[in-house]
């Protein structure tokens, strides 16, 4: 009990500064149980793109990259970028999505101790193997894509769902 | 006690972490100050608390050896009574450096000819990068030579999912490697490659043992009943059909590698899923590994003698996330056992067969709880196989499996 509130202590001097400082910029937040329904709820009626990745990952930097290019020709594309890595990789998460050109995209990290309890929320059928995407249409109905996504399905996605 | 401060210690960080990600999605500061706080606590809490992946092996007289990642450094210790009480555990390296310790990235312990033989893999800064590292004790595990590089290329690549298996006369690596493909965009996954040393030589010499495996599953390695190495890993056949291969260290390997699965899952990722082998008494091989491929997605079971091979046949609870199998053979005994995650609780599930595979008993719970746990570990020791298993909240248990 005392190490968790020293703990809580020196983490809220550690983020007083951040909080008087002032920019709207997306932030690194930490996904836990109740996230992908706040992520859902912030996207009511949105069709978006939920990546998930991590940066030990080999072959997700081709799949972030593509999405990545992907936006800069559909402004009207959102990108929900979920780490399963540990808060503990958070500088490196960010500055790596910054260089997929997706630093201005909602980026989430993995902060449970039960990485499974995340997975299990997020699909009882997904096994961890990374990328995982998971297209949303605007009724949230959602298509699950493990590894690269072929450019073909992505187009028909985005033709469909993002004008 | 101990417990209680635990669990209030964990939702105290979760209501943190809830209370950053708030302070995170509202406030306006440069980023950095929040996410560097936040890696900030979570570093030092692995640099604290022991981490999840153990290594253990019995020697010939029962004595049990284990080897955990403490912060930055290795440790082992044995226990003469099954588990019941551990030695003071002594540290393998004395210098500090990051070890690879969760999930299909683990230490191993391997302890034979009198020798107790510890390997790693250390974690470089550049992305994917490891070394693969070996030390040794002579003395019973009172003290351990220093740390050496394996692995002959010391570009900072994958060298990475360190294996290893002892005998007698000496100890035998096995690991995935970049550097066949590292400056070639058309060069297919990794390599396995493999490294021998016998008692009493100086260094390791490094040889392909096969191209073109998958980048980040763990390695089975498995003496067989007339002492060759195998080894068995995720492969990339043809374009990026990452099954599953079987191949024999030192045998000529002409083309591809036999390929022990046939599920053909064509994907371009990271399955972080590889599989286990053992061999029975008549030189059987079994072997337990996970799928995503389409038509038959889960876990799997076959047995290999010779020419032939048993169809595969599926285990595991699908809308459980079965994963992480691992597999023991003595005689005609096979146990095998994995990880199911039910919403709640990580159960370990089990079943064994008394004729080599052929009939199985009804899948089991042998073990579960609530909190973050590590893969589940076979091991043959003692005239038993016994199944031991580490728990953040409460500890290693290890439970001797009785048919």
């Amino acid at each position: 009990m005392k190490r968790g509130a020293r703990l809580f202590a020196v983490l809220f001097a550690l983020l007083l500064p951040a909080v008087a400082q002032a920019e709207a910029r997306p932030q690194l937040r930490p996904f836990v149980g109740g996230s992908l329904e706040q992520i859902q709820a912030e996207r009511a009626g949105k069709p978006f793109v939920l990546a998930l990745w991590s940066a030990t990952c080999t072959h997700c930097p081709a799949e972030l990259k593509a999405l990545g290019q992907l936006l800069k020709r559909t402004p009207g594309l959102e990108v929900v970028l979920v780490a399963t890595d540990t808060p503990a990789e958070s500088p490196q998460l960010t500055r790596l999505a910054a260089e997929y050109g997706l630093g201005r995209q909602a980026q989430w990290v993995f902060a449970d101790e039960q990485p499974e309890r995340l997975r299990f929320q997020i699909d009882r059928r997904w096994y961890g193997e990374l990328p995982r995407t998971y297209l949303y249409d605007g009724q949230h109905r959602r298509e699950a894509y493990s590894g690269l996504i072929p450019a073909a399905q992505l187009e028909r996605w985005l033709a469909a769902n993002v004008k | 006690m101990v417990r209680m401060n635990r669990l209030l210690g964990i939702s105290a960080i979760a209501a943190t972490l809830a209370w950053a990600g708030a302070v995170a999605a509202h406030d306006s500061g440069s980023h950095a100050p929040a996410a560097n706080s936040m890696a900030k606590m979570w570093q030092e809490r692995q640099e604290q608390a022991p981490r999840l992946a153990v290594a253990a092996a019995f020697d010939e007289q029962g004595r049990l050896w284990l080897a955990r990642v403490v912060g930055r450094h290795l440790q082992v210790s044995y226990s003469d009574d099954a588990g019941g009480s551990f030695s003071t555990p002594v540290t393998v390296n004395p210098v500090a450096e990051l070890i690879s310790a969760d999930g299909e990235a683990r230490p191993r312990i391997a302890v034979a000819g009198g020798r107790v033989h510890l390997s790693w893999t250390q974690a470089l800064p550049q992305p994917f990068a490891g070394h693969v590292r070996h030390a040794q004790s002579s003395d019973g595990g009172k003290s351990f030579s220093p740390p050496e590089t394996v692995n002959d290329d010391r570009q900072p690549i994958t060298h990475r999912f360190n294996s290893m298996l002892a005998d007698a006369d000496g100890v035998t690596l096995a690991w995935i490697d970049k550097r066949d493909g590292h400056s070639r965009k058309d060069y297919r996954g990794a390599a396995i490659y493999t490294a021998r040393r016998g008692n009493g030589e100086a260094s390791f010499s490094n040889r392909k043992l096969a191209d073109h495996s998958c980048e980040c599953c763990r390695l089975a390695m498995a003496a067989d009943e007339r002492g060759r190495t195998l080894v068995f890993w995720r492969h990339i056949f043809g374009k990026n059909t990452r099954d599953f291969a079987l191949a024999e260290i030192g045998a000529p390997l002409a083309g591809e590698p036999l390929r022990a699965s046939d599920d053909g899952w064509q994907i371009d990722a990271c399955p972080h899923h590889g599989g286990d082998l053992a061999v029975d008494g008549r030189g059987g091989r079994h072997l337990a590994w996970f799928t995503g491929a389409a038509a038959s997605p889960g876990l799997h079971y076959r047995r290999i003698d010779g020419e032939r091979m048993t169809p595969p046949r599926a285990f595991g609870d699908l809308d459980r996330q079965p994963g992480h199998p691992a597999l023991a053979a003595a005689g005609d005994e096979v146990w095998l056992v994995w990880r199911e995650f039910d919403g709640e609780r990580n159960r370990i599930v089990g079943q064994h067969s008394l004729d080599r595979g052929d009939h199985w008993s009804p899948a089991a719970e042998i073990a579960s709880d609530p909190g973050a746990v590590d893969d589940p570990l076979l091991l043959r020791g003692r005239g038993a196989t016994w199944l031991l298993w580490n728990r953040a909240g409460s500890g290693l248990q290890i439970r001797k499996l009785t048919p």
